[in-house]
């Protein structure tokens, strides 16, 4: 299924500077009117990585996500990418939204709605066909490109929109609860798919949910988020080889270890039977 | 096409034809005034009579032409100002109680003042049309622009997409359903009021022939005439439905 | 504070064009046949409140207005709801109904008028043909979408027709009617209104045509605010009924 990659994927633009790194918070903090939503986070993203944060709802994941985008200012603290201030959105860092109903455009076919992370650079029409279909395939929807997203499944829309942030040609990843509103079935399928694009490329990604286990199951990292305010509790080293199965991880001895830790950080009252 | 959509299909002829035929006996018994209902054959022999003597064709292509061209100046104009006051925040806040106010006016309201500043001539007529028609596509345009999905414009901003692309790429298709269906009323409106200027301004044209043809009591002539401009506003209506399916395909996809 | 500066920026440019205008008219830069000053206008208003032709006007267009939007409501509840009910009714029907929307009320007004002449009756037919299908179509899709389980109660407890139509039937529709019958009404008001602009010698309508053919630019200004004004007025009253009565039924889920 997958296309011959080194051919379609172009190179990348720059050579980032492997010291910094792909995105670091320094004693970020935000806060919406009186409500501090956001106290004090200090992370730092490496390159290459895919960094998984949970927490429960109300925990500011998503107003992290939008900040680290640049949808959003700081009320304080630092945001750094690849060393360099965020001032705003930029394509370096791009954002795959969890209302892909919303987020992709239903007047346009869904290799056009991928075209439109680059149409801006020019290129003819073909060309920007082309390049999308190629995106496309890698993810499996070589068939429904000619399609309006109206016409696919949930699980196919957000693998469009997926495809789209991948056409920007971004150096992060950013993912804000992706596949929160799909079933589980879908959501296997979708977390392999994600799982085996990071093994291929190794974008650097921030992935946000409130699904334990698919953190561990997807991340290289967990940080486990407190609620009101949003606060860094505690930072996993998940460790388990790659590729990942999802039979085979998540029986994973290591797997279920972060599994109780997670859970006892954020869902204390949770005790194992004694 | 199955049996029973045939079998409706003929009930409805034959429901319709049903309706003529009595309207044909009734108006022949004279159990119905003849002269306020004349029978459908005398109808129809007028409105055959009238197209052989010249005096259809050129009628209705005037208030074709009216009805076309004030309602073109109305939808283009009302579509590009209902936008610009939707983006503009300033535009909005200042022009808002006037919009207001004028909003539950009705189209023929313009005609009195119109008459005052351009007599009873052709360019009124026009005139009037247009400033009848541009409301339903101003507020259109206008509500379109204004309910743009926010998730688009966050990803427009996370995509680097600068002002006039974002208008021409997300923000107009995002409208354009609501654009067509104020076009839409609007053409309906310019008919009404193509017809109204007519008897008004005795401008050559159906809406003033059907008034002639009361005057002189001619009635086969004024149903003739009513049924001309029934089936003119219902062409028209077509057509841009048919548009609108064309150019809003992706319509019948969207949840 | 956001309130109050809002309101100011609203009234900036009324007040300011107001304000341009009746400079524009002591100066003699307008022409004082077409734009007289807004002094002389408040002047005319004044006058034509003293005397009460703006107030008969009003009560003579809302007779026939609401007269017709009575008699085009009920018409069309009447030929709705059997439509509505009987899948196979409206398709046997419904397209002779289709062939007739089309025709633009406009077009009856010589039809009206050489059955009644001028008048009130005349102009409550053209308003009522005007009204009876926003009504009629909204009740056609109410009826069709009252639950199936009211309908079969009234078979099961064997309710002749005109009994199960008038305590279920109608009812559980009559949220969704009532919003038509909303749309009716502004569209009452303004074929009254244009009624009265072309043809029917009554009404604020036929006001403003004389006021603005007998060189009374004064008159015809005031009696055009005085419309927009009513206009208005009559949008609210009617946007308050349909929040306050309707939305309440509304809320009982009708499937």
């Amino acid at each position: 299924m997958c296309a011959q990659v080194s051919q379609i994927v172009p190179p990348p633009r720059t050579r980032t500077n492997p010291e910094h790194s792909a995105l670091e918070t320094r004693r970020l903090s935000m806060r919406f009117g009186n409500r501090l939503v956001l106290d004090d986070i200090n992370l730092t993203v490496r390159q290459g990585e895919f960094l998984c944060v949970v927490g429960p709802s109300g925990c500011g994941k998503t107003t992290l996500l939008r900040l680290l985008a640049g949808l959003l200012r700081s009320s304080s603290g630092e945001l750094l990418a690849a060393g360099a201030a965020v001032a705003g959105p930029s394509r370096d860092r791009a954002m795959v939204f969890q209302d892909y109903g919303r987020a992709l455009l239903p007047w346009r076919s869904v290799w056009a709605n991928v075209a439109l992370a680059y149409e801006a650079r020019g290129g003819s029409r073909a060309e920007r066909r082309e390049r999308a279909f190629a995106l496309l395939a890698r993810m499996g929807l070589a068939e429904v490109g000619e399609y309006f997203p109206g016409q696919l499944s949930g699980g196919m829309q957000q693998r469009v929109q997926i495809a789209r942030a991948l056409a920007q040609d971004p150096r992060v990843l950013l993912m804000d609860e992706p596949f929160g509103a799909h079933d589980a079935m879908t959501r296997q399928h979708l977390q392999d798919a994600i799982a085996r694009l990071g093994g291929e490329r190794r974008i650097t990604t921030v992935f946000i949910t409130h699904d334990l286990e698919e953190a561990i199951y997807l991340g290289d990292r967990v940080v486990a988020l407190a609620a009101n305010p949003g606060r860094v509790l505690e930072t996993l080293e998940v460790g388990l080889p790659r590729p990942r199965d999802q039979l085979g991880t998540r029986e994973a001895p290591l797997f279920l270890k972060h599994r109780h830790r997670l859970f006892e950080l954020l869902l204390p009252g949770t005790r194992p039977h004694e | 096409m199955s049996a029973s959509r045939w079998g409706t299909r003929l009930g409805a002829l034959a429901f319709a034809a049903s309706v003529l035929a009595l309207w044909e006996v009734l108006a022949d018994a004279r159990f119905i005034s003849p002269v306020f209902f004349p029978s459908p054959l005398r109808t129809a022999s007028a409105l055959q009579a009238m197209a052989a003597r010249g005096d259809l064709w050129a009628p209705t292509s005037a208030t074709c032409v009216r009805m076309l061209y004030g309602w073109a100046v109305a939808s283009l104009l009302g579509a590009v100002v209902g936008a610009a006051i939707a983006r503009s925040a300033a535009a909005r806040a200042y022009l808002q109680p006037i919009l207001e106010f004028l909003r539950p006016l009705p189209a023929s309201a313009v005609i009195p003042p119109a008459i005052l500043f351009l007599g009873l001539t052709s360019r009124m007529v026009v005139t009037v049309i247009a400033f009848g028609a541009i409301w339903p596509v101003l507020l259109g345009s206008y509500h379109g622009f204004r309910t743009v999905e926010p998730r688009l414009s966050e990803v427009a901003a996370l995509l680097r997409i600068k002002s006039v692309p974002y208008l021409w790429k997300i923000a107009l298709p995002s409208a354009l359903p609501e654009i067509f269906a104020g076009v839409r009323v609007s053409l309906a409106i310019a008919l009404i009021l193509a017809i109204v200027t007519e008897m008004q301004a005795g401008q050559s044209g159906l809406g003033f022939n059907i008034l002639m043809a009361q005057r002189s009591f001619r009635s086969p002539e004024l149903y003739a005439g009513i049924l001309v401009l029934g089936i003119l506003g219902l062409i028209a209506n077509q057509l841009l439905l048919m548009a609108e399916r064309r150019f809003l395909r992706w319509r019948e996809f969207a949840s | 504070m956001n309130r109050a500066l809002s309101i100011c920026r609203g009234a900036l440019l009324p007040i300011l064009l107001v304000g341009l205008w009746e400079a524009g008219a002591r100066t003699g830069v307008l022409p004082p046949g077409t734009l007289s000053s807004p002094a002389a206008i408040g002047a005319a208003s004044l006058e034509a409140l003293r005397d009460g032709s703006l107030l008969w006007g009003t009560i003579e267009t809302f007779e026939t207005a609401l007269c017709g939007l009575a008699i085009g409501s009920i018409i069309g509840v009447i030929i709705g709801a059997p439509l509505g009910l009987s899948p196979m009714v409206e398709a046997v029907v419904g397209p002779t109904l289709d062939a007739i929307r089309p025709v633009p009320s406009m077009a009856l007004l010589p039809l009206a008028l050489l059955i009644y002449g001028f008048g009130v009756r005349m102009e409550i037919m053209v308003v009522a043909f005007a009204c009876t299908w926003p009504v009629l179509i909204v009740t056609v899709s109410a009826v069709r979408a009252i639950d199936r389980r009211l309908l079969e109660v009234a078979r099961v407890l064997e309710l002749p027709w005109l009994l199960s139509m008038g305590r279920i039937v109608l009812p559980a529709a009559l949220a969704r009617i009532g919003v038509g019958v909303r749309v009716a009404a502004g569209i009452a008001l303004v074929v009254a209104v244009t009624t009265e602009i072309v043809l029917n010698p009554r009404g604020l309508g036929y006001q403003m045509i004389v006021a603005s053919q007998s060189l009374r630019p004064d008159l015809m200004w005031a009696e055009l605010i005085w419309l927009g004004l009513v206009g208005l007025a009559f949008d609210l009253v009617l946007r308050a009924i349909e929040g306050r009565w309707l939305a309440r039924y509304a809320a009982v889920p009708v499937s």
